[in-house]
């Protein structure tokens, strides 16, 4: 059984770094061009959110979201140029369809918020182990419960799968045909699906027993199996961002 | 020094009449070794829940009386039904009938799984990795380290869950079946090292079908039916008892010669299945004839197989087999790949390279369903089969798809229904019966397809005395129809008494294969593939040196 967590263990430096900093640096990067106030703001920091991305060998992984975004930024650019409220000056026309000055920067504002979200929540996820992010956020106080169902939300995908996977090698076991053309499976998967909302509501009830045995429910605070403290690149990193973020201020002030 | 105390305790699940403990009283001491035996059903899960605190704090109910620890003065004792599962779990520790539900679904590792209560409940970081080690070392799951505990075979993820309470060494360790699944070494180590916590004042209460460990590992046994103590005493005399088959239990082998003489019960004449003179064994010979004259064989050729889930790990390598109608026994190791060779001949996995040939075609060529109507497949976990919400029309389920008539089909489920010993429950929903019970219907299922093949994964799993003969019979039943068993198995006196062929599996290999005679006298083989002798060939070397 696999999780649905997007993470690869690559071994580069940012895996290596806590889970905190990468968060910190998503936060930061949305901010400082927000803050800063410029469009060229938001240029900049998806060039080093991408600058990192490669660095860490995680371009690749990252594409796909920027393709599945694409279609959305699309729309944003067509509704906004067409009808943004304030539009008053034309720039380009196709035909019939005015696109409008105002329209488009209104949308390329959004669009580059959005690319540079994605960018630096890329980077958070692919390279942050979800186990030890909520471990660490259990560490800082987190409740253990909180924690499970964080772990449980990674795993629902991936349980589910497994149920049907079980439950599908028990019917056609027996001879229901699931395999085969389209519509073999297509009709195979009706009988499917309240076997596997029941398999997963029971295992929930068992799991809950087995849990409680394990002193799941002891208001002892909890052993972390490792040490993970801020290390120096850490420490840089914070550095390094918080720098941006004053930068940001004193470009929105210097103008 | 008294440790556990039922005083008059009295427990009634919710929506049934019937208690399912009637009026307990008993204690046990510090340091000792208690057995819990008793027929399906007769309450033994029950007990280990209560001791616990799952009854009454998880599955609610009526509950009347007292269940006290430490002390038999109540005032310094912990009352169970008084006290959270989160403080009892410090001394209490339980380990479920079936592993599966001991998992906790928080950990993607065994070694995490593991961990899991030790951090719950606080202990230091150094200590938690200390007795990690010790506990893997112990059951023999250090190379399981980093796997995915879901992804276990059953008997590897059977000891998962004991190492995981093992390792929080409660003072009271409450066992169900903990061995069910696990092959005979393991089994047999399991019983030592509870010996060895026994030693260090850890008190022990396992409930478990395996009579002849009971009498060898057990200071006192609690006779349990019907949810009544019927007798609590020594092994000895617990089996020296003249109506113990009112209970459904069967002594141990060694218990009746004893009593009755080897004479009497002609222990020397016993034989195995393969040398036993009958008409079976002609249809055996007759079988051999064919396998000699005709390729692939006459039921399942196997060529070259190799299997992997994962590329890193291959479970079966170049593996050449035949298999004709002879009821064939598969043993071996957990995780040798017994399960993964039978789920590859049913079709529901398919070869990494080789082939697999069933009734001379190529088995690649078709669907699962297709070969439904051929082979059937009890699978080792019943709740992996089970889907439906009445018992009949889970049975009915196979029946009507490989194109039975709905009336056949009714009547061949509850044919099947009379054969496992569940007339009655054809309206119970599977989900609240017995594990027991399950594996049954599991069995039931299958057996109504009338298949030529039936392969059982584990069948004897929860079953005691009685459901265990009720097998055998059926087994002997479809051997006399002409139809090929396949079983794997772990209870060798089983294999012994049943299976005319023995096939011994080890990491994916081949390592034996002969009559039950042959290999139960192959010592050097025996021991490489964690499999011991039947208790009958045992008693009978005994007697002949
Ligand atoms: N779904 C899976 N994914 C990955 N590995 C698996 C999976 N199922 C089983 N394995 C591994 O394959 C090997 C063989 O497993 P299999 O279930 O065939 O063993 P087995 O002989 O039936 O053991 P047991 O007696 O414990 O049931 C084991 O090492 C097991 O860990
Ligand atoms: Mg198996």
């Amino acid at each position: 059984m696999k999780t649905i967590s997007l993470y690869v263990d690559k071994k580069t430096y940012l895996t290596g770094l806590h889970p905190f900093t990468k968060l910190f640096y998503v936060i930061a990067a949305i901010t400082a061009p927000l803050i800063a106030g410029k469009l060229s703001g938001f240029f900049l920091m998806i060039g080093i959110s991408l600058i990192l991305l490669i660095s860490g060998g995680l371009l690749r992984k990252a594409l796909p979201l920027v393709v599945f975004t694409f279609t959305i930024l699309l729309t944003i650019f067509l509704i906004q140029g067409l009808f943004y409220q304030n539009n008053v000056t034309p720039l380009l026309s196709l035909g019939q369809l005015v696109f409008y000055r105002e329209g488009l920067l209104y949308a390329a504002r959004i669009g580059l918020n959005i690319l540079n979200m994605l960018f630096s929540f890329a980077l958070f996820v692919l390279s942050t182990d979800p186990f030890i992010f909520v471990e660490e956020l259990e560490r800082a106080g987190l409740p253990k419960k909180a924690g499970y169902i964080i772990v449980s939300v990674f795993q629902i995908i991936p349980q589910m799968a497994a149920a049907k996977n079980t439950i599908t090698d028990a019917q056609r076991s027996r001879g229901l045909e699931t395999e085969g053309r389209l519509l073999t499976r297509a009709r195979a998967f009706i009988p499917l699906l309240s076997p596997v909302v029941t398999s997963a509501l029971i295992n929930t009830r068992e799991r809950s027993a087995a849990l409680e045995i394990r002193g799941f429910e002891a208001k002892t605070r909890k052993t972390f199996l490792s040490e993970r403290s801020f290390s120096r690149s850490d420490r840089l990193g914070f550095f390094l961002m918080l720098l941006l973020l004053s930068v940001a201020v004193l470009w929105r002030n210097f103008q | 020094m008294t440790c556990l105390t039922f005083r008059n305790l009295k427990y009634r699940y919710p929506h049934q009449e019937k208690l399912a403990l009637d009026s307990l009283s008993f204690t046990i001491k510090k340091g000792e070794f208690v057995g819990l035996i008793g027929a399906n059903g007769a309450g033994k899960s029950t007990l280990c829940g209560a001791v616990m605190g799952l009854v009454p704090h998880f599955y609610k109910g009526a509950y009347g009386g007292k269940i006290l620890l430490g002390g038999e003065d109540e005032d310094d004792a912990i009352e169970v039904a008084k006290t959270p599962i989160a403080e009892l779990c410090r001394s209490v520790g339980l380990v479920f009938q079936n592993p599966f539900n001991q998992l906790s679904g928080a950990r993607i590792t065994v070694y995490e799984e593991i961990a899991f209560g030790l951090q719950n409940t606080g202990i230091v970081r150094e200590e938690i990795r200390r007795r990690i080690e010790a506990v893997m070392e112990l059951l023999d799951i250090v190379s399981l380290r980093d796997r995915n505990p879901f992804d276990l075979s059953g008997g590897q993820m059977q000891r998962v869950a004991l190492a995981s309470v093992l390792v929080m060494e409660p003072e009271i360790l409450v066992l169900d079946e903990p061995t069910s699944q696990l092959d005979p070494a393991a089994g047999e180590e399991v019983f030592r090292a509870v010996e060895t916590l026994k030693a260090s004042g850890i008190t022990i209460i396992m409930a478990e079908q395996k009579m002849e460990k009971l009498a060898a590992y057990c200071d006192r046994i609690i006779l349990l039916h019907q949810g009544k103590i019927v007798d609590f005493d020594t092994p000895d005399q617990i089996f020296s008892r003249d109506d113990l088959s009112d209970y459904g239990i069967c002594p141990p082998l060694s218990y009746l010669v004893a009593k009755k003489g080897a004479e009497k019960l002609d222990i020397y004449g016993w034989k195995p299945h393969s040398s036993r003179d009958s008409q079976d064994s002609r249809a055996a010979q007759d079988s051999r004839a064919a396998r000699d004259s005709w390729f692939p064989a006459e039921i399942f050729a196997v060529r070259n197989l190799s299997f992997s889930y994962v590329p890193e790990l291959p479970v079966l390598t170049d593996l050449c087999l035949d298999l004709d109608n002879r009821t064939t026994a598969i043993v071996g190791q957990n995780g040798a790949g017994k399960t993964t060779l039978v789920k590859l001949l049913k079709g529901l996995l398919s070869p990494v390279s080789g082939s697999i040939w069933y009734r001379k075609e190529d088995i690649s060529g078709k669907t699962v369903a297709m070969l439904a109507r051929d082979i059937g497949y009890v699978f080792q976990n019943p709740d992996d089969q089970i889907f439906k919400y009445h018992v009949l029309d889970e049975v009915m389920f196979g029946p009507l798809h490989i194109g039975m008539e709905e009336q056949l089909a009714k009547t061949r489920a509850l044919e099947a229904l009379e054969t496992v010993g569940l007339t009655g429950l054809e309206e119970v929903n599977p989900y609240d019966l017995e594990l027991h019970e399950r594996k049954m219907v599991a069995v039931a299922s299958v057996l109504a397809m009338d298949t030529a093949v039936l392969i059982l994964d584990e069948p004897t799993i929860a079953q005691d005395y009685r459901g265990r003969e009720t097998l055998k019979r059926l087994i002997r039943q479809l051997e006399g129809e002409g139809k090929a068993v396949l079983s794997i198995l772990h209870d060798m006196d089983f294999v012994y008494d049943c299976f005319e062929r023995v096939i011994v599996l080890a990491a994916g290999k081949v390592m034996g294969d002969a009559g039950g005679e042959v290999i139960f006298h192959n010592k050097e083989l025996l021991k490489q593939a964690g499999l011991e002798q039947p208790t009958a060939v045992k008693l009978r070397n005994l007697r002949i040196k």
